[in-house]
Order: C-alpha cells, then structure tokens, then sequence
C-alpha cells in the first residue's frame, strides 16, 4: 500500500537530515506504529505520506514515496486526500463547523460528493464509529474521546485506503484513550484499513500494533515486529523495561504474556522492607470542611486534606471528578463556597505579588497559558525581573532541565516536555515552598517524562518543598507520589500511601503492579530492590 | 519547484484595480464633479464601482493564486478584524478594528491588505446588520487602507516602525472620515440647511459646505477613531507583528521543494541553497 524506497528529508534552510535511507513497505490492513524521541521526524515520516512534506512545508526529498502506486512527488496533497485521511493531536484545531453531522459532511462537500452519497455514508460512520446518539451535539460540547472519534469518523467518510494518526491519544485520559485505540484495531481488523500511528505512551497502543518503526533521532530507522525492535528499543513501556531487568529470553508485550512468565519469580516469598520516606511534620497546606459549587452544580463537597512539607501528592480520578477545580481551589483561583483553604497560614485568595510567588508555583494544563515572550530568552529574563534574582538564573535553571534550547526560539514553537520545562523554570525561579501542576505529563515523551520525575523529587526530597500534581498517568504517579488522593464526583473517596491507594484497585495499577500481584511492587525499581535484598 | 506564494495581485489585476477604484473615486467625489439634478441617481456610479470590486475579488479567490495557505489567513485574520469592529458598537467612530487590518496589511502586503479589507468589512457588516448605501463606501476605503498599509516602506524596523504606523494610523482615520463624510453628507443634512448639499449648485460652494461640514461634525468622530487606534498599535504592535510574521514564516510561503535520487544529492543540495 504504502513504499517508502531510500528516503531522505532536509527542510528548507537546514543541512541536517531529518530521515536517512528509510526504506519500507507497508502493506494493506497493517496497523504500523512509529516511535521515537520528540523531533525525531516521526512527525515529518507521518505528512509524507500525504505530501504535506513537502509541497507544503518546502524541502529536499530525496528517494521515493508511493501510496496505492501513485508518488507524492507528482500529485499535490489535494489529489490525495481521497485516499489518505490524516488526524492530528489535538482533534478541536481540525474542526471546521459546529456539529457532529456537519464535520462529517463537511470533506465530502470539498470532494464534490454528491447528497445522496452524502447522506449515506454520514449514517454509516455514525455506526461505525459509535456516534449516532451525538449527531446534533455541538462538537465543543463533546468529551475529548468523543471529539477525537468525530475527527476520525471525519477523516474515514471520504474512504481513505490509509488513516495516519500523529499522537491521537496524548491530549486523552486514559479511558478515553482506551476507546479511540480499539476503535482504531478495530478499523484494522473489520474493513482492512492501513493505520499509521505515531505515538509516545507505547503501553496504551503496543499491544495493537503490527510492527514498530522506530526513528533513533539522527534520521536513521529501523522497522520490525513490536517483539523485535522491544528487545533493545530505548523507547519502551514499563513492562519491557521489566522484562530486560528480570533477564527474561522474550519480552512480552502484555501484562498477560509477562505474567505467564514471570510466574516463578512472583511466587516466591519476600520480606519487604519499606524504604522510609522522612516528611516533616510542618503543615503546609490545610484544607477543611471545603465545598465548591458553580452556580447550584456542586464541584467539590466537604473536603478535609492536611498536607506536610515534602510530600508528593498525586490527586487522581476521571475527568471531571474535580481534580482541576480543587487544584485551582488551593492556588486560589476559585473561591471556596464554604470551608477554609490555608497554605502556609494564608489564604490563598489574598496573597499577591512576589508573596504569591514564593508561596504558591502553578503549571497550568497548557503550560504556554503562562508564557507571553516573544523568545525563551525574553521569558527567562522577565523571570530574574520580577524575582529579583541575577541575571540568567533562570536560563541557567531551563538549561539543566532540557539542555540544548536556543535562546532566540519562539515559545510556541518548542516541543511540548521543552514547553513544560520553560514554564517550570520560570515558576520555579520564584522557589516557592508549593508547586502545583496540572496533568504535566500530557504529549510527553519517556525522556521528557523522566527529567520531570527527577526534577520534582529533587524539589521534594532535598529542598523539603510540597508537590501536588493532578494526573491520569498511574506510571509517573507509582514512580513519584509519596501519597495518592482519589476524587469521584467531587468526593475524597480514597486518601493514602500510593502503594495502598494503587494496589488496591486493579484498574488504576501500574503496570509493573499488574504484572506482579500480588506482590506489591509498583515500579521496575522496586521488583529490582526486593529481589536484591532477598538474594 | 517552490511551494504556493502569498496571494500577490497580478499586473492584470493591478490594473483591474485602479480602474475599479477610478470609478469609485468618483462615487466618493460626485458632489464636485457632475451637477446632478437629485441625490439618487449618484450612487449608480458608485454602485458600478461595487460590482467591480466583488467581481475582482471573487476572480482572484478562484485563480490559484490564492491558495489553501492564504485563505486560511485571510479567514482567521477576517474573523478577527470583524468580530473586533462591533466591541465598540461604533460610537464616536470607536472600531477597534483598524490596528489589526493595518498590521496585517504591513506583513502580509498590499494585495492581501486589501482583500482583507473587503472581507472583514463584508462580514462585520453582516455580522452587525450594518447592510446599507454606506457599505460599498465602506468596502473600498476600508480596501484602500489595507492597501496603502501594505505599500508602507518595508525595511523599517522596530521603533521607527511603530511610529511609521501610528502616522499612517492617524492619517488614515482621518481620510476614512473624510470619505465618510462625502458620502454621508449630500443626503444626511436634508436640502435646507446652510451646510446642505446644493443640487445642481455651483461647485466652489458645495466644497466649502463640506469642508465646513466636515470639520464641525469630524471631531468628534475622526479623532476618537485615530486616538483608539495609533493607541492600539503602540500597545499592540511588537506582539502582534511578531506573532504575524511568525505566522508568514512557518506558513512557509514559496519555499523551496525540490526532488533529488540519493541522499548525498540531497545534501549537496541543501548546502548549496543555504549558500545562496
């Protein structure tokens, strides 16, 4: 279906090769994942197939790409757009009109398909795609599972013989991130669609795919079975990294095939010693009797949380359980509407300044909210302004997270964990005594992901500061929280040590946890230590 | 071969344009040209003019010269200089608009300026109900505005840049009075006033009404509008010209693409382009 024969790829006024030599074929009804590390060339790899890359970006191709054997050199994107359908991450950016029914009609109406055509097929992608019950909704008014299903029906009305996704789940919980996946195999599987899918979070789509291209960041790649590129790949899920750790002949890419294997080591007895975790009695943030409401709705009903210096405190639950709001609640954003909230004996609501800044840090969801610069140099500066600190300390901060950052770039135009790390520079210039975040890890790769853990529990453990982060991602909660808060409809239901609070619902488990339950090992760290000391 | 261009008017069009505005020229100026013998039959000129001017517009959306890039702006920047014109429900000549089709018009250049001009007016005036014998006015001055913006010189940067905006900005709110008021005044006033347009009159008389006309009412009107908007551009200008021309530079606009056999052509190639 799709040949990519020695391709190479220089965008304009650059030398540097985005892909090198990469030769492929993908055939019909294959469900391909490509990975690698962010601006690696996933992304170019994506949009030329389609010849986005690079009739609209400008740049030297060198090899050929033919879809359904007609080369992207000779037909503009347009001419392809029957046969190929593309979705992008965020679903809302890619909406033309306002209701369900009307995006779908809408790339047909481009394609000059006629009504009752139209008509027709917009039933059928209704079924196909579950989306019958929604098609007079408003597309603003939809879940973002819902909204990622609507630009993929969108995409699938025309027909397309190959449906490229570039991270169609990054922006998603992980519920809904479940649904747009099984959709997806299931496309694979009923009509034979080619699905091409880049993604980072590998342990919500491996077990789907049919084989792994896998870009190293210098243009070179390589394609295989997930079994294949698994065995030595950098990039990999908790369950892969398990499987090397334990020195097992295969990896396995479920927790079922990993639980078949690790049968033996999981059912041996170990004493556990419980690493102490030393978290100071100081209070710093007192919440009691607190309710929210919006206008009669309630949002949160009678919290009570005390939280020490030092802690790590992962606030999870589904969307909508109240996690932001009670987030803003504390950063002072929202007014309680009855209860007291303290943080540091202040109330929130009416500290300011440079007094606010030194109390409270806060990461908003789209961490850009925060950035106005017109350059990551500007933002800094404005930073070690308003600290009063000396100048550069804040680029100097920036530059220990993520290193390699030109000063002169456009905070837009940084990838997303490069965004995040400017946003948590700038507010950490200000060494407030609590840092809030607001699901950190969206749209992150696992390197990313990993200088944030180690960012944040050196901000926890050795500076003795308090972390509270909102969160979906049950594999960066098992490897930083000190404590888990579990909200469900406003309510506090669970409030405990995150091993507890983990291990004792299978759904919100790590992998590592799934894998080896009973035991109760959350991380590849902690099957690591407890084998060791019980050797 | 190089990716699409801006939308750039070609000579053909360029001369389409100044004949269209010729005739609308005279729409503005009737009063001191012809002496008409009622107030009515004026406006045909000037309606010939719009009829041109849409027809133009229309030929260049569908020539492709105007491509997906370009109508992408030209959509976005429409929306956002048409929802702007109604936040000040236009009292006192308070339409916070004019900054932004000015600062589009100086980075994306003056054909696009003035398209912009036609399609942001089109679509606030059906967005406020604003439909009238004005509109056509309207369309061309708000046009000429985007385009003369656009032929503002180009290597100008920073301050000096400002203040060349602000310039145009003041001269421009004024103009727009100006034409505002010509169109306005013939028939607003009634016949009886001592400023009142005279049918048929002498046509030294009729310019000294309106210049009398339009400095007694263009006060306040004329200055409000060119306070609000060379305060806008001195607040907004460094934002929003760099957001602009960071926009026109990931756009992309007439890049390069080229097709080479191997990889080593390839980057021969791009040394060879960078060199350039």
């Amino acid at each position: 279906m799709i040949t990519f024969d020695a391709v190479s790829l220089i965008y304009p006024n650059s030398t540097k090769t985005v892909l090198e030599n990469l030769s492929l074929t993908i055939d019909e009804g294959e469900f391909v994942l490509v990975i690698g590390p962010t601006g690696s060339g996933k992304s170019s790899l994506l949009r030329l197939i389609n010849g986005l890359v690079p009739h609209h970006t400008g740049g030297i191709l060198a090899g050929n790409i033919s879809v359904d054997g007609i080369s992207t050199q000779l037909v503009k994107p347009g001419g392809l757009a029957h046969l190929i359908g593309i979705v992008g991450q965020n679903p809302v950016n890619g909406f033309v009109t306002d209701t369900v029914e009307e995006e779908l009609a809408f790339g047909m109406e481009s394609l000059n398909i006629a009504p009752d055509v139209m008509r027709k097929r917009v039933e059928e992608i209704l079924d196909l795609m579950s989306l019958a019950p929604l098609r007079d909704r408003s597309l603003a008014t939809l879940s973002g599972g819902e909204q990622q299903r609507v630009a993929i029906g969108s995409a699938l009305v025309m027909h397309p013989k190959v449906l490229v996704l570039d991270e169609p789940t990054s922006a998603l919980d992980p519920i809904a991130a479940e649904e747009v996946l099984s959709i997806l195999h299931r496309l694979v599987h009923d009509l034979g669609l080619t699905v091409i899918v880049a993604e980072h979070r590998l342990e919500r789509v491996i077990q789907f795919a049919d084989r792994i291209v896998h870009i190293d960041g210098l243009g070179n790649a390589r394609v295989g079975t997930p079994a294949q590129i698994m065995s030595d790949s950098d990039i990999a899920p908790p369950i892969v990294h398990l499987a090397r750790a334990l020195g097992l002949e295969d990896v396995g890419l479920t927790v079922r095939d990993m639980r078949r294997m690790s049968e033996q080591i999981r059912g041996g007895s170990y004493s556990h010693s419980i690493e102490k975790l030393v978290i100071s009695n100081e209070t710093v943030i007192e919440i009691s009797d607190l309710s929210l409401s919006f206008e009669s709705q309630s949002v949160l009903n009678d919290i009570n949380i005390k939280i020490c210096a030092g802690e790590v405190i992962a606030l999870m639950g589904r969307n909508g359980a109240g996690k932001s709001s009670l987030l803003k609640t504390i950063v002072g954003l929202h007014k309680a509407t009855s209860g007291t909230v303290s943080v540091l004996g202040n109330n929130p609501l009416t500290i300011s300044g440079s007094k606010r800044r030194e109390t409270i840090g806060f990461i908003p969801q789209e961490p850009s909210d925060l950035l106005y610069g017109q350059s990551v140099i500007m933002e800094c500066q404005q930073a070690d302004v308003d600290n009063e600190i000396e100048e550069g300390t804040t680029f100097e901060l920036l530059s220990e997270l993520v290193p390699g950052i030109s000063p002169q770039t456009h905070p837009r135009d940084l990838s997303e964990g490069q965004r995040l790390a400017l946003a948590l520079s700038v507010v950490l210039s200000a060494k407030p005594k609590v840092l809030i975040l607001d699901e950190p890890t969206r749209g992150l790769d696992y390197q990313a992901k990993s200088h944030l853990i180690s960012t944040l529990l050196h901000y926890a453990r050795v500076l003795g500061r308090t972390v509270i982060l909102a969160t979906h991602d049950v594999e960066l909660v098992a490897e930083l929280a000190t404590r888990v808060i579990f909200l469900a409809d406003g309510d506090c239901v669970a409030d405990g040590k995150t091993l507890d609070v983990l291990l004792s619902s299978p759904a919100f488990a790590p992998q590592v946890a799934k894998v080896m339950s009973p035991q109760p090992w959350l991380t590849v760290k902690d099957v690591i230590n407890a084998l060791q000391v019980n050797q | 071969m190089k990716t699409s261009a801006l939308v750039r008017f070609r000579p053909r069009t360029l001369f389409v344009l100044s004949l269209t505005s010729a005739v609308s020229a005279c729409g503005f100026m009737w009063p001191f040209l012809i002496n008409a013998k009622s107030v009515s039959v004026a406006s045909i000129f000037f309606w010939a003019a719009s009829a041109f001017a849409i027809a133009l517009v229309i030929v260049e959306i569908s020539n492709d010269s105007l491509d997906a890039k370009s109508i992408a702006l030209l959509g976005v920047l429409t929306a956002a200089v048409a929802a702007l014109r109604p936040l000040g429900a236009g009292a006192v000549g308070i339409e916070p608009m004019w900054f932004l089709l000015i600062l589009s018009a100086r980075v994306f250049g003056s054909s696009f300026g003035f398209i912009l001009g036609l399609t942001s007016i089109l679509t606030s005036a059906l967005l406020t109900g604003g439909i009238g014998p004005w509109l056509g006015y309207q369309l061309f001055a708000a046009g000429w505005i985007g385009l003369f913006a656009g032929w503002l010189p180009k290597k100008i940067r920073g301050k000096p840049e400002i203040f060349m905006l602000v310039l145009y900005a003041i001269a421009a709110s004024l103009i727009f009075g100006l034409l505002m008021d010509l169109q306005f005044w013939p028939w607003a006033l009634g016949l009886e006033t001592q400023l009142s347009y005279i049918p048929n009159g002498d046509i030294a008389t009729n310019l000294n009404r309106f210049i009398v006309f339009h400095f007694a009412t263009s006060m306040a009107w004329d200055i409000p509008r060119a306070i609000l908007t060379s305060t806008l551009i001195i607040l907004s200008a460094p934002a929003i010209l760099g957001a602009l021309r960071r926009t026109k530079f990931r756009a992309a606009f007439v890049t390069p693409i080229e097709f080479v056999d191997s990889k080593n052509a390839a980057i021969e190639r791009a040394k060879e382009l960078k060199a350039l």
